[in-house]
C-alpha cells in the first residue's frame, strides 16, 4: 500500500511536471509528431505470415498497437520485422521475410520509402558516414553468400557492391566509424565478430568471441558481447559467455563464462551494470566484476516466453512471446523486479526501441 | 486329391447358393474392389462413396474433391499449395489416407499433404467418418479416405480422355483405359495437372499471386489375374511426382519450391477355400520430397521414408450370418535426410473381426487389434459398432472405438530435437447415426463424442530460446453433428441430383490462460460447415452449381477474435453438351467462383476469384 501510494505521487508529480514544461516552452518542445518520445516494440508476427506489427508505448505508458498500419493506410509491416533504428528524424525497420526495409518518419510514422533491392534475408541496421549497413543472412542453405548491405542514406538505394561476410552477421553496432557484427550464425552456430571501416566499407578483422554472440552492447570504451553457447540440438552444447572487447584495439579483454551448459538468452547495460537474462530469471552485475553472480535479482514468474529484454533508467522491460500464435505481452519492471505494468502487444515481441 | 475336389464342389454349391439367392450379387462379382473389408466392417459408421461421376466434375485435387462434397473441413494454404484435413475437429494427422486398403499417410508428418493426391486416376473414393484405427492402423481418429481401384473381369476395351484447360494456364489431363476379360482385367490411368496460379487478387488492388506454379504427374495401374477359379493375383502400382512454388505472402519475400516424389506397389494374391478367403498382400512404398528454401540456389533439404509391408487376412464365414477376418501384418521403415539420420522402424500388429447378423433388421461388428513395436507404446484397439433397422426406411447405427495416431519420423528422429519418449495419441469415441431412406432420398444425421489425449506437439523449450521438440501435451474434446442428403428427383425427362452436407464442429483443448485452465477451438476448425450440390440433367445436356460455405475459424490457440479468418461462401457452376451417340463425347464449360468471392482459407493465403475452364470428355 505504501509502495502504491509512493507510485501514485510519483506519477502525480512528473505528470504535472510533464504539463508544466508543455505549457512553458511550446515553441522549441512542441511534439514532432504522434509518436515523440516513448518507445516501440517490434512484434514480428509469425514467420511466413505479414503479420508483424510495430506497437508504440507512451511516455504515459498509453499502448498502441500497428502503428505503422495505422499512419500509413494499406500498407502493413510485413512478414517477420526484427528491429527498428533510428538515425536522425528517421526510423528504419527492417522486415526479415519481406526483404524490405520500411523508412518511416520516428515522430509521425508516416512512411517515407520503401527499399526492397539487394536485401536477402535482412536481420539488423547500424549507421555510419552517412551510410546505413545492414546485416543478410542470404539463402538459407548457402553458407557462403552473407553479407552487409551498404544503404546511401541521402538517396535511399542499396549499393550493389556488397561486402561479404562469414555466415550468419546479425547483430550490427557502430562505433567510431567501425561497425562491429556479431555472427550469432544464421541457419546454424557462429562464433565470431567482424569489423568494418565504414570510410573503405572494407572487413578490417574477423575474431572468435564465443558461440552464438546474440547481443552487443558498447558502454564506456568497452564492447560486451553475450554469446548463448551452442544449444543443445547442435553438439557439442557449450556454455554461454559474456565477452568483453576493447574497442580502441579490437582485442577481448576478458570473458566471463557461464557454469556448466547455461543458456543466457539477452543481455542489457544500465548505469554501468550488466542485466542478462537465463530463461525468465534477470541477473545483474557490475560492468567491472570479473565473476557472475550466483542468484537472479528476480524471476519473470509471468513470462512463459521471454523473447524481449531491455533497460533503461529504472525499468526493466520484458517482451513475452506467449504460445507464439496468440498476441503477447510486455512487462515493466523495476530494477528490484516489482511489476509497474503489463501490456498487451503484438504476436512475437522481440524488443524495445526507446525514442529519444 | 479329394479334398481338393470336395473343394472345388463346395465352391460350385456355393456359387450356386449365392446365384439362385440373388442376382445382382453374380454381377458384383465381375467386380473385384480392392478392399473388401471396408464395406464389411464399417456397416455400423457414416460412410460416403463419391463415385466417378463425382469425380469428373470436380477440380483434380483430393482437397477441392472433398471441401466441395463432404463435411471435411480443409486449411488449404493458397491453391494448389500444403492443404490439411479436419475431420470431426481433429487435426491433420489425424485423418487417415488408405490406398486400395494401404495407410499412405507421410512418415515424416503424419498426415497426407491432399494437394498432392490427384483423383483421376480411381474409380471411387469412399469417405469413412469415425474411427478405423482397428482396419486401418494410425491416423483414422476423425476418419479415413480411402482410394480405389476396382477391377472388372468381363470383356471390355475402353478409353476415356479427359482434358481441361483454364484461366491462368491451367491445364488437367487424364487418360485411362481398361483392357479386360473374364480372366484378366488391366486399368491404367495417366494424369497431368500445371497451372501457372498467377491470378490477380480480386477486389481492388493489384497484386497477383507470385511464385505459386505447379505441375504433377501420376501413373496408375491396376492389374488383376484370375490364375484358376479359386486364385486371383492382383497388382495395384501407383507413381506420382510433383513440383510446386509456394505462393508468397508478401511482395519481395522469398522464393521457395517443393518436391514430392511417391511410389505405391502392392501385390495380393486371394485365395478361395471353401468358407476360407485368403488373402496376402505384400507392399513397398516410397515416399522423398526435396525443399529448396531459395530457388534461386540449387541446394535443396530432403527427406526419404521406405515402407515395406506384408499383411495376411484370412476371412472364415462361419455361416452365411457370422463372418470373421483375422489379420497379421508386419511393416518396416527407414528413412534418411538432411535431418533424419538413417533410422528404422518396424511395427506389427494382429487383429481379430466379427461381423454377425442377428436377423434381416439387425446386425452388429466387433473388432480388436494389437499394436506391437519398439520405438512408442503398444496400444490395444477395439472397436464395436451395431446397426438397427426399425422400419423400411429407418435404421440406426452406433459405433464406439478406441484409435490411435504415432508418432511420426519427424517427432521421435528429428535431429538434435526429436523426442523418442513419446507415446502415441489415443482417442476414445462414440457415435450414434440415424438414417432415412426411400427409393430416392436418403439423410442421415450423426452425432458424435470423441476424447483425445497425449496430443502431440511441437513446443518450444522453457523460458524461450529457439528450442523446439514434439511432447505429448494437449487433450482435446470434439463433438458435433454432421447431416448428410442425397435426393434424386426425376420429372419427366428431367433428372434431378441433389447433394448436401452441413457439419457442426467444437473442438476444445484446455489452455493456461492467465494462470487459468479454460477449453478454446482448435484452430483452423469452424463451427459450421455447408456444401450442396445440384445436377440437372435433360437429354444431352447436363449441368450443375456447387456450393461451399465455411463458418469463421480461429487462427490461434487462445482464440484471438481480431484473428479469425472470415467465414466464405464459394459456388461453381458448370454445363456440358455430350455430342456422342453411342459412346460419349462431352464439351463443357466451367465458372469457379461465379460471385468472385474473395476469401483466404488461411491467414494471408489468397484463393483466386472468378474464373473458368473449359474441357472435353471422351469415352470411346
Amino acid at each position: 500500500m505504501k509502495r502504491f501510494n509512493k507510485l501514485f505521487l510519483a506519477v502525480l508529480v512528473s505528470s504535472a511536471f510533464f504539463v508544466s514544461c508543455s505549457n512553458d516552452d511550446d515553441n522549441t518542445q512542441e511534439a514532432r509528431g504522434d509518436y515523440d518520445g516513448g518507445l516501440f516494440i517490434v512484434n514480428e508476427g509469425n514467420f511466413g505470415t505479414p503479420n508483424g506489427a510495430i506497437s508504440y508505448l507512451s511516455d504515459d505508458l498509453q499502448i498502441e498497437n500497428d502503428v505503422f498500419s495505422l499512419a500509413n493506410p494499406g500498407k502493413v509491416t510485413g512478414d517477420t520485422p526484427i528491429c527498428i533504428v533510428f538515425n536522425g528524424d528517421l526510423a528504419y525497420i527492417v522486415v526479415n521475410a519481406s526483404n524490405k526495409i520500411e523508412v518511416v518518419n520516428r515522430y509521425t510514422f508516416k512512411s517515407i520509402t520503401t527499399i526492397t533491392t539487394n536485401l536477402n534475408n535482412p536481420r539488423f541496421i547500424a549507421f555510419a558516414n552517412g551510410k546505413g549497413y545492414i546485416t543478410n543472412w542470404g539463402d538459407p542453405l548457402v553458407t557462403t553468400d552473407d553479407y552487409v548491405a551498404v544503404l546511401d542514406l541521402a538517396t535511399n538505394t542499396i549499393s550493389s557492391s556488397l561486402i561479404s561476410v562469414v555466415e550468419g552477421p546479425e547483430k550490427i553496432i557502430e562505433n567510431d566509424g567501425k561497425l562491429y557484427i556479431a555472427h550469432k550464425g544464421g541457419y546454424g552456430q557462429g562464433n565470431s565478430l567482424t569489423v568494418i571501416n565504414s570510410a573503405t566499407n572494407a572487413v578490417v578483422t574477423n575474431f572468435e568471441v564465443g558461440d552464438v554472440p546474440s547481443a552487443l552492447v558498447k558502454d564506456n570504451g568497452t564492447l560486451y558481447v553475450l554469446c548463448n553457447g551452442r544449444p543443445s540440438y547442435a553438439a557439442p552444447e557449450t556454455a554461454g559467455k559474456i565477452v568483453k572487447v576493447n574497442l580502441s584495439n579490437n582485442t577481448i579483454a576478458s570473458t566471463l563464462t557461464f557454469p556448466d551448459v547455461t543458456h543466457p538468452g539477452f543481455m542489457d547495460i544500465n548505469n554501468s551494470k550488466i542485466y542478462y537474462t537465463v530463461d525468465s530469471n534477470v541477473y545483474t552485475t557490475s560492468t567491472t566484476s570479473t565473476t557472475l553472480p550466483t542468484a537472479e535479482i528476480f524471476k519473470a514468474a509471468k513470462v512463459s516466453t521471454l523473447y524481449g529484454f531491455a533497460v533503461k533508467n529504472d525499468n526493466i522491460y520484458i517482451a513475452d512471446a506467449g504460445n507464439y500464435q496468440d498476441p503477447g505481452n510486455a512487462y515493466i519492471y523495476s530494477l528490484t523486479g516489482t511489476i509497474t505494468s503489463e501490456l498487451g502487444v503484438g504476436i512475437l515481441p522481440n524488443g524495445f526501441y526507446f525514442n529519444n | 486329391m479329394t479334398l481338393k475336389k470336395r473343394f472345388a464342389f463346395c465352391f460350385l454349391l456355393l456359387c450356386q447358393f449365392i446365384s439362385a439367392q440373388n442376382d445382382s450379387i453374380t454381377k458384383l462379382k465381375e467386380v473385384i474392389v480392392s478392399d473388401v473389408n471396408l464395406k464389411k466392417y464399417s456397416s455400423s459408421q457414416s460412410v460416403q462413396v463419391l463415385n466417378d461421376s463425382v469425380i469428373n466434375k470436380n477440380q483434380p485435387s483430393l482437397t477441392s474433391l472433398l471441401n466441395y462434397n463432404t463435411v471435411i473441413y480443409f486449411k488449404e494454404n493458397g491453391l494448389g499449395m500444403t492443404s490439411a484435413p479436419s475431420f470431426r475437429g481433429t487435426t491433420g494427422a489425424q485423418t487417415a489416407v488408405i490406398w486400395n486398403g494401404i495407410n499412405i499417410n507421410s512418415q515424416f508428418l503424419g498426415q497426407a499433404d491432399f494437394n498432392t493426391i490427384g483423383t483421376r486416376d480411381f474409380n471411387s473414393i469412399t469417405v469413412k467418418a469415425g474411427g478405423g484405427s482397428v482396419l486401418y492402423g494410425s491416423s483414422a481418429i476423425g476418419g479415413s479416405i480411402h482410394l480405389n481401384n476396382d477391377l472388372r473381369f468381363k470383356k471390355e476395351f475402353s478409353n476415356q480422355v479427359f482434358f481441361s484447360l483454364g484461366s491462368y494456364n491451367t491445364l488437367s489431363a487424364n487418360y485411362r483405359t481398361i483392357v479386360a476379360s473374364d480372366k484378366y482385367s488391366l486399368q491404367i490411368s495417366i494424369s497431368r495437372n500445371s497451372s501457372d496460379n498467377d491470378f490477380k487478387y480480386p477486389g481492388n488492388t493489384n497484386q497477383r499471386n507470385t511464385n505459386g506454379e505447379y505441375y504433377n504427374t501420376s501413373m496408375n495401374t491396376t492389374f488383376g489375374y484370375k490364375i484358376d477359379s479359386k486364385n486371383t493375383l492382383k497388382v495395384y502400382s501407383q507413381f506420382y511426382d510433383s513440383e510446386r512454388h509456394f505462393s508468397l505472402t508478401s511482395p519481395n519475400g522469398s522464393k521457395t519450391k517443393y518436391g514430392d516424389f511417391n511410389t505405391r506397389n502392392l501385390l495380393e494374391w486371394e485365395s478361395l477355400f471353401n468358407r476360407f478367403t485368403s488373402k496376402l498382400k505384400v507392399a513397398h512404398i516410397g515416399e522423398s520430397y526435396k525443399y529448396y528454401p531459395s530457388i534461386t540456389s540449387e541446394l535443396f533439404t530432403y527427406g526419404k521414408v521406405e515402407t515395406s509391408l506384408i499383411k495376411y487376412d484370412l476371412a472364415f464365414d462361419v455361416n452365411d450370418k457370422i463372418k470373421l477376418n483375422s489379420i497379421v501384418d508386419y511393416n518396416r521403415n527407414k528413412g534418411y535426410g538432411s535431418s533424419i539420420d538413417n533410422v528404422k522402424r518396424e511395427i506389427g500388429s494382429a487383429s481379430i473381426l466379427l461381423s454377425h447378423s442377428l436377423s434381416d433388421k439387425w446386425d452388429y461388428n466387433a473388432s480388436i487389434r494389437q499394436e506391437v513395436t519398439d520405438n512408442y507404446g503398444n496400444p490395444f484397439l477395439f472397436s464395436f459398432g451395431t446397426r438397427y433397422q426399425f422400419t423400411d426406411f429407418y435404421r440406426v447405427k452406433i459405433n464406439a472405438s478406441k484409435n490411435f495416431r504415432m508418432p511420426t519420423y519427424n517427432d521421435l528422429f528429428w535431429e538434435g530435437s526429436g523426442n523418442p519418449d513419446l507415446k502415441p495419441e489415443t482417442s476414445y469415441q462414440a457415435e450414434i447415426g440415424n438414417e432415412f431412406f426411400t427409393k430416392d432420398f436418403s439423410v442421415s444425421v450423426t452425432a458424435y463424442y470423441n476424447s483425445i489425449k497425449n496430443l502431440l506437439r511441437w513446443v518450444p523449450s522453457q523460458g524461450g530460446g529457439d528450442m523446439w521438440s514434439p511432447e505429448n501435451t494437449d487433450k482435446v474434446r470434439a463433438y458435433g453433428a454432421e447431416v448428410i442428403l442425397e435426393w434424386k428427383p426425376k420429372i419427366a425427362n428431367n433428372n434431378f441430383t441433389i447433394n448436401g452436407t452441413y457439419a457442426y464442429t467444437v473442438s476444445e483443448s484446455e489452455q493456461l490462460i492467465a494462470g487459468e485452465l479454460i477449453y478454446k477451438q482448435l484452430i483452423y476448425v469452424p463451427y459450421h460447415k455447408l456444401t450442396g450440390s445440384v445436377s440437372y440433367n435433360w437429354k444431352k445436356f447436363s449441368s450443375y452449381f456447387q456450393y461451399l460455405y465455411n463458418g469463421d475459424a480461429y487462427t490461434t490457440p487462445f482464440n484471438n477474435p481480431a484473428t479469425k479468418v472470415k467465414d466464405y461462401n464459394v459456388g461453381n457452376v458448370g454445363v456440358d453438351y455430350d455430342f456422342g451417340k453411342k459412346k460419349s463425347y462431352k464439351l463443357g464449360f466451367q465458372v469457379l467462383n461465379v460471385w468472385n468471392e474473395n476469401y483466404q482459407p488461411v491467414t494471408s493465403r489468397q484463393m483466386p476469384g472468378r474464373n473458368y475452364s473449359i474441357y472435353i470428355n471422351l469415352n470411346f
